[in-house]
């Protein structure tokens, strides 16, 4: 066991090393700078603005900015942003936990609803309910992101009962904790509609697949034959059997926790990672961008190292192998 | 006996309500609150109309302010926050587009126009009730005029190459010394808002001054003389400010201005979002609408009034890269330079741009066609005598043909531009593909010129590759862009128009003039900057801005409405063509009905 965890640590660190190393020549070689957009303003000198460039040694070699940036990484800072003439961490810390916020609660219940539906629709194979399940994940595919969470703003003008953007109201810190939570809540609904509607499809036909594939197998036929019961058949013994597509893909979603609400985050003003890095990329605050792509890659390792600690328990082979 | 001891007891009480009064006279001073005028005070009387006190206004910025510090504030969310919390010695009124007397109450100019006496008003206080004095301006001027601090205002305070200097005479009184006699020199206090010496020397001296101002700054420990201070910042959400209680404006009824209580900036990303909570009653202002947001507004309008305050300051246009080719320069874009360099060819090509479709198209009507630099948005300063010349294929064809260009016919019928060489003319322009409204002004562009016989592809670059190819590779054709004049007086466009100016954007940063008539605008630019007279100065730049129209370095194409709006409970809204344009009256704007507003 140890063994294993050790070879999958190594492993996450070479990763770490290679994307930021790939994140920062990538985002320090793109042409333009932070103070180019200075020029366009007629009161800022261009001595002032090569002043600005070597303060924040941006005149300096490539190897000596990355060496300057790991060490800031190692105290904590992650480097120092440009626009807000701090470290990256606090800004970049403070977001990502209301972008955790958001998906963690949208992913928990995207896999509340993916795992019965996926299953209910694979026991009914090829029947009019499956198809009906089948073409609404399709039709929910085929919606780009973008026009979903535009489509649930409009409704929510229309109706008017839901807050447009934003993550409490004005007067927050006035309510009492039921009035704080159902504050919170209703401004997240808009947001974790949107980001379940856009993971669901996926994740339904993924469970449908593999569900349906284990349903077939001699073993369920067998204990079909037992007189085991429907219930017990597909949620004890199919759904474990079914697991090992199903927990990578767990791994991998963990990976798109920071990631995946960029989107939904700009169009429904939600304060989270996803309007920060867009203006950092724009803005070209390239130590932002490349905290913000550090942190993902975190998080991707993260979830694939819990993936691969589930595996373990889960599949009895894994463990055979690791230990032979 | 009974009436003397009467008489005595009533004594006593009128000796008793007397020094009761005399006490309270004493007293009253230390006790007033802020709110009331201290009779030591000389307040500002504002004329307009008269509101009501307290509320909350909410406006939504589309990207977060950066910094609170006045000394490296670079981006227009930062600056609209640091207005509202920070005032300047005099002013440039929005309204007007004239200076006016702010801190200072008063100024006199020497005869000789090297000196600027400047009288500061009585009783100034910064937000955290510490007094104001001369030697806060002092302070002040020290650290713009400090290269170490990189401050923006600097460019500002230099003149001919010259720092300006001061003098305290007394507390109330400081003496400005300018190199040279300098035209409207008093404009230059606008934008430098005077800093609390008792909060920055400190930090100033240790070196620290610039990473001041962070939003996360306990409210205790900035303050400004502006009519809001800091009360509250949560990351990526919103900054709430609340209103200065020292502050130095009163309406003519003696109230003491800001009206509002609390005035909370909202940060929302996008303009299509910023639309929703206005429309939603989320957002109290609203303004940097695209046109087709405020058609949008404008049609369905309830319980808010929209607002086309007609064309700002903002002027789009195109140019030709007519850089010094260097060794790294592409050999087909040098070769495409000997077109553009020749002044028939860009005449051609404004008068084949078809403007009024510009503004019809891009600006939904929302804008004005431009001949140069000015915009009618700054009415003091537009040259009336240059031409507006309607768009004209035919007199396109006639110059470029004068240029030595011909048709040739293409394989598919049509015919097309060539040079003398038998070149077809063929050229790209680039645009920021950020911009919606210049991406569609580069393919009306284009769609014009193919009209004249030239293919033109367009290009959208993101906007840092498209500044990185303009000024430091120089690898392009053509470009569209805009730029913003931030104040009415022509010295604010001093790098575009000297050839040594970085955004001489044709051909950037020149160390001689490389024409003969980019030195005469030089010449005249200069000469105005330092002639006395308004009608002086107007007559030099009249005909800077004849000579640019006639070698059409730039081509002018377009102008924007100032489009904006509000609840109609909001008072005092009066939206001017000069940032910030809804909150440049931020001290007077009311709400007329509180319980629309509480109920959010």
């Amino acid at each position: 066991m140890m063994h294993y965890l050790l070879r999958r640590s190594v492993h996450a660190v070479f990763l770490l090393i290679g994307v930021s190393l790939l994140a920062f020549a990538f985002t320090v070689l793109a042409p333009g700078n932070y103070f180019d957009e200075m020029r366009l303003n007629p009161q800022i000198t261009p001595e002032t603005i090569a002043a600005l460039r070597a303060q924040y040694e941006l005149n300096q070699p490539l190897p000596i900015r990355y060496v300057h940036w790991v060490s800031s990484v190692l105290h904590g800072n992650m480097g120092f942003s440009f626009a807000y003439n701090t470290p990256v961490a606090p800004l970049l810390l403070v977001r990502a936990r209301n972008t955790l916020l958001l998906t963690v609660t949208a992913m928990l219940l995207a896999w509340g609803i993916a795992l019965p539906l996926g299953i209910w629709s694979a026991e009914r194979f090829g029947r009019l309910s499956d198809r009906l399940v089948s073409w609404g994940t399709a039709a929910l595919l085929v919606i780009p992101d973008l026009a979903l969470a535009l489509g649930l703003l409009v409704i929510a003008v229309k109706m008017g009962r839901f807050p447009i953007g934003g993550m409490v109201s004005l007067n927050f810190e006035n309510l009492s904790l039921a009035g704080k939570l159902r504050d919170l809540g209703f401004h997240m609904a808009l947001p974790v509609t949107a980001l379940v509607l856009s993971v669901l499809p996926l994740l339904v036909e993924h469970v449908r697949a593999a569900v349906a594939e284990v349903l077939g197998a001699p073993f369920l036929l067998a204990a079909e034959g037992h007189g085991i019961p429907r219930r017990t058949l597909l949620y004890r013994y199919a759904l474990p059997a079914a697991a090992n597509p199903l927990i990578s893909l767990f791994g991998f979603s963990m990976g798109t926790l920071l990631s995946g609400s960029l989107l939904v985050e700009v169009v429904m003003s939600w304060p989270g990672v996803g309007p920060f890095l867009l203006e950092a990329i724009l803005a070209r605050d390239i130590y932002v961008v490349i905290g913000g792509v550090l942190l993902s890659t975190l998080f991707l390792v993260g979830g694939n190292f819990l993936a691969d600690l589930l595996l373990y328990w889960a599949d009895p082979r894994i463990r055979t192998e690791s230990n032979a | 006996m009974v009436r003397t001891a009467r008489a005595n007891c009533s004594s006593w009480r009128i000796i008793f309500v007397l020094l009761f009064v005399l006490a309270a006279l004493f007293t009253l001073p230390v006790a007033a609150s802020p709110q009331q005028k201290n009779s030591k005070e000389e307040l500002l009387v504002l004329p307009g109309e008269i509101g009501r006190s307290g509320g909350r206004l909410v406006v939504s910025l589309r990207a977060e302010p950066k910094t609170l510090n006045p000394l490296n504030a670079p981006d227009i969310s930062s600056r609209e926050v640091i207005g509202a919390m920070q005032a300047d010695l005099v002013h440039i009124n929005r309204a007007t587009l004239s200076t006016e007397p702010a801190l200072a109450k008063s100024w006199k100019i020497s005869p000789d126009g090297l000196q600027y006496t400047l009288v500061l008003r009585r009783g100034l206080k910064f937000s955290d009730g510490s007094p104001m004095d001369a030697d806060d301006v002092q302070f002040t001027f020290r650290v713009y005029l400090d290269e170490k601090v990189h401050a923006p205002q600097r460019a500002l305070l230099i003149f001919d190459g010259k720092p300006i200097s001061l003098q305290k005479v007394d507390s109330q009184t400081i003496v400005f010394q300018v190199p040279k006699p300098y035209a409207v020199a008093e404009r230059m206090f606008d934008g430098c808002a005077i800093l609390p010496r008792h909060l920055l020397e400190k930090p100033y001296k240790e070196g620290k001054i610039a990473q001041l101002g962070a939003l996360t700054t306990a409210p205790n420990q900035w303050a400004g003389l502006g009519p809001f201070r800091l009360k509250e910042y949560v990351a990526g959400q919103r900054l709430a400010l609340e209103r200065n209680p020292y502050y130095w404006k009163t309406d003519t009824k003696g109230n003491r201005l800001p009206y509002l209580d609390e005035l909370v900036f909202l940060f929302v990303p996008s303009a299509d979002a910023q639309v929703l909570r206005f429309q939603s009653g989320e957002t109290d202002v609203i303004s940097r609408l695209a046109a087709e947001n405020f058609s949008v507004l404008s049609r369905q309008q309830k319980d808010y009034t929209m607002v086309d305050a007609g064309p700002g300051l903002e002027y789009n246009f195109l140019f030709f890269n007519l850089s010094d080719p260097t060794e790294k320069t592409p050999a087909d874009i040098v070769q495409r330079q000997k077109w553009f360099r020749d002044v028939k060819f860009r005449q051609a090509v404004s008068s084949a741009v078809d403007r009024e479709a510009i503004v019809r198209l891009v600006y939904q009507g929302r804008g004005a066609a431009l001949w140069g630099l000015v915009t009618p948005g700054n009415r003091r300063w537009a040259d009336e005598k240059l031409p507006h010349p309607p768009r004209s294929v035919e007199r396109a064809r006639e110059l470029v043909k004068e240029a030595g260009f011909s048709w040739g016919a293409a394989g598919n019928g049509d015919s097309w531009l060539q040079d003398s060489g038998g070149k077809p003319v063929e050229f790209s322009i680039i645009t920021q593909s950020s911009s919606a409204e210049r991406s569609k002004m580069a393919a009306l562009i284009q769609d014009d010129l193919k009209q004249l016989g030239m293919r033109v592809q367009v290009v959208p670059l993101e906007s840092r590759s498209l500044l990185d190819r303009v000024t430091e590779t120089k690898e392009y054709d053509a470009c569209v862009l805009g730029a913003a004049s931030t104040d009415a007086d022509p010295n604010v466009d001093i790098n575009v128009w000297l050839s040594s100016g970085g955004l001489h954007l044709w051909n950037p940063s020149q160390t001689h003039p490389a024409t003969p008539w980019e030195a005469e605008i030089d010449r005249l630019f200069n000469a105005q900057m330092y002639a006395r007279t308004f009608e002086e100065r107007k007559k030099l730049y009249d005909r800077a801005q004849e000579i640019l129209w006639e070698n059409q370095p730039m081509i002018f194409l377009a102008s924007p409405d100032i489009l904006t709006g509000a609840k109609k409970s909001v008072g005092n809204f009066r939206p001017a063509v000069l940032e910030p344009y809804v909150l440049w009256n931020v001290e007077q704007l009311y709400l007329r009905n509180e319980a629309v507003n509480a109920t959010r």
